[in-house]
């Protein structure tokens, strides 16, 4: 009796005071965010918030269009690449401005996505996964190909880009940089959040419920596949942009398997299929890569295991470790957990006289 | 001269992945699996040899323990990988993303276990592995004009045999019936009274240990070391065959196969530097043919996803 009051004391405490709508949840954390640099981080510390910045844009753009339209891309990275080495290739052979190579790039990953994505997504299922994820394994070993070193560069790529945007105001690089990429993650997440749950974005989820259906309803599910798949090769192509003018140069690796595979990682850890998680599972997966398990071989000291001289690729250990558990037990992601986790509690306001009911239906829905 | 060295090299590197192919198509046909670890267990049989080979036994044991030393590689990367067939994906089966990351995690994950297991114990980033010197299959037969490894004929000769010990396995056995079965309609075989759970555990064991072998095969003819992420290129190799053939056909596997052996070394003899652009060969064979003829060679109706 005493625990069942302390279960409906604690549900209407939490119905109260967790009740915060998620149009001000994201406002809150974008505002968090915001005033990040001020807490005084230490420049290398910064760029690791300014690659979770980038790569947030990235599998944003992945969870659009695998989470909501269901066409399964393991080979995101090739939009990546391909953003990042036209804008080098037009600043190494005209010349231009990071202004311009930007824009121009991005129109040409639509290009590119028209010409790649138009055959490609004739197939499905298994088949459009290994064919995403052959398509820019093949443009990776062409651009590291002997004869054709003088264009690309070879392994080395193409160095001394100019960098990203200098703002005047704030005399350190890395707060601006980290400020423009805060503004880009912003701006692009609303766009696409905005696509996602336009009338088109319905349309994606029916074609991700059911293909079949949705052509019988007189949907031309090819132009919306497509749609969806420059959408998302537009901004995946902007995070390569970035990426490249942050890095000032670029290199075949932006094509591995290990880039594509950054955005499941991310998408996996925020919650596929809403747009809003893996901005979170970027940053939960930044965090922990540079904060938190670089204190594990402090800590393994203690007891008397170093494993200092293996540490990297530990950490990739524990991460697909984490990756396979979350799939496997915990599909829904955290953020996604959160969001359902306020959606009972907003329930559970309604029924506060009830109290310890909610519990149950709580506890049956996680089921 | 070169023309013979193409028929003869393209024979041999496509009778071997016939064999590594064949693994992946059984996989995919009886349970739907995308079974992107596949290249792993190639990876895990090469370092299996090297461990039970050199590590236990020592360099100088004779060849047929070797051979000994072979079966039991297979044997245990088989029960590794119906081990994560049944913890990891069979928890997440009927969902093919779900299944694709957890089949790239457990990939990943096997090559940096063998990173730090290996590099930690052993010091040494690149294992030999080798058949034991001095034995007959160090030393090379001259066909056609053609200076052959012994141990490039042994990877011929093993891998068509197994090819066809596996063909009458599936259609003389009661399990190869069972298998066949299931991939023809899971719900009802369930209803015969099939294990449907088990079949799969079993397939898993037995393509992770076909991909050892082809892993031990390969690498004990070409590279005579074994890399942790060597696994990408068999990954690869398997996939482009696989479709070529039809996804889950088993004679699409073995003709594919030829054909991408044949193809690979081709451009390795004839285009300029081929042999660093020859990985990208299986990949445009494959695109080639999801676009022109998604079926493959000889693959079924692609099924409406329900």
């Amino acid at each position: 009796m005493v625990i069942s009051y302390v279960r409906r004391a604690y549900s209407s405490f939490a119905a109260h005071v967790f009740d915060i709508p998620p149009r001000l949840m994201a406002f809150m954390f974008f505002l968090i965010l915001l005033f990040l640099p001020l807490a005084g981080i230490s420049s290398s510390k910064m760029s690791v918030l300014i690659y979770a910045n980038i790569f947030a844009i990235f599998a944003v753009s992945w969870d659009l269009l695998v989470g909501r339209t269901g066409q399964i891309s393991l080979g995101h990275a090739l939009l990546f690449g391909i953003g990042g080495y036209s804008s080098a290739l037009l600043f190494k052979y005209y010349g231009l401005p990071t202004w311009i190579t930007i824009p121009a790039a991005m129109l040409f990953s639509i290009l590119v996505s028209l010409l790649i994505g138009f055959p490609c997504l004739r197939v499905k299922g298994p088949y459009l996964a290994l064919v995403t994820m052959a398509v820019p394994l093949i443009i990776q070993l062409t651009f590291k190909w002997g004869p054709l070193y003088s264009i690309f560069g070879g392994d080395t790529g193409i160095r001394d880009l100019p960098r990203f945007f200098d703002l005047i105001l704030i005399r350190e690089q890395r707060i601006s940089v980290y400020y423009l990429t805060l503004l880009l993650l912003f701006i692009s997440s609303v766009i696409i959040y905005k696509i996602a749950n336009s009338k088109t974005g319905i349309v994606f989820i029916s074609i991700l419920d059911d293909e079949v259906a949705s052509k019988a309803c007189g949907i031309n599910i090819t132009k919306y596949k497509l749609m969806s798949f420059v959408i998302s090769g537009l901004f995946a192509s902007l995070a390569g942009c970035i990426h490249a003018h942050v890095l000032e140069g670029v290199d075949p690796s932006m094509f591995s398997l290990t880039i594509s595979f950054f955005a499941v990682i991310m998408t996996f850890l925020g919650g596929i299929g809403t747009i809003y998680g893996p901005i979170v599972g970027s940053y939960i997966y930044s965090v922990l890569d540079s904060f938190v398990l670089p204190e594990l071989p402090k800590l393994l000291e203690r007891f008397n295991v170093d494993i200092t001289s293996a540490f990297e690729s530990a950490k990739l250990l524990i991460f697909t470790l984490i990756v396979l558990i979350l799939v496997i037990k915990w599909p829904r992601g955290v953020a996604r957990f959160t969001t359902d986790k306020l959606k009972d509690l907003e329930e559970a306001r309604d029924l506060d006289e009830r109290g310890p009911r909610i519990w149950k239906t709580y506890k049956k829905k996680k089921k | 001269m070169l023309i013979e060295e193409i028929i003869l090299f393209g024979a041999i590197s496509g009778g071997v992945y016939a064999l590594l192919a064949l693994g992946f198509t059984l996989i995919y046909g009886i349970s739907g699996i995308t079974n992107l670890a596949h290249g792993s267990f190639y990876m895990l049989g090469a370092y299996m040899f090297h461990i039970l080979g050199f590590r236990l036994l020592g360099s100088d044991t004779p060849v047929s323990t070797s051979f000994v030393v072979l079966i039991l590689a297979a044997l245990i990367v088989g029960i590794i990988g119906s081990v994560a067939y049944r913890l990891a994906i069979h928890p997440v089966l009927g969902d093919e993303v779900a299944v694709m990351v957890v089949t790239v995690c457990l990939a990943l994950i096997f090559q940096q276990l063998v990173l730090l297991i290996v590099g930690l114990t052993f010091r040494d980033p690149t294992p030999s592995v080798k058949w034991p010197p001095g034995s007959f299959l160090t030393t090379s037969t001259n066909i056609l004009g053609v200076n052959l490894e012994n141990s490039k004929i042994l990877a011929f000769a093993v891998s068509l045999g197994l090819f066809g010990c596996l063909l009458v396995f599936i259609s003389k056995t009661k399990i190869g019936k069972a298998m066949k079965a299931v991939s023809q309609d899971r719900e009802i075989a369930m209803l015969m009274g099939i294990n449907t759970k088990r079949l799969y555990m079993l397939t898993m064991a037995l393509s992770a240990s076909l991909a050892a072998i082809a892993g031990i095969l390969i690498t004990t003819s070409t590279t005579y070391s074994a890399l942790a992420p060597m696994w990408r290129y068999p990954l690869a190799l398997s996939f482009s065959i696989v479709i070529l053939g039809g996804l889950g056909s088993i004679k699409g596997s073995l003709i594919g196969g030829f054909i991408i052996g044949y193809a690979e070394q081709t451009v390795a003899n004839t285009v300029p530097q081929g042999g660093a652009i020859v990985g990208v060969v299986p990949l445009i064979v494959m695109v080639l043919v999801l676009l022109l003829k998604p079926k493959g060679l000889f693959g079924k109706r692609i099924e409406m996803e329900e």
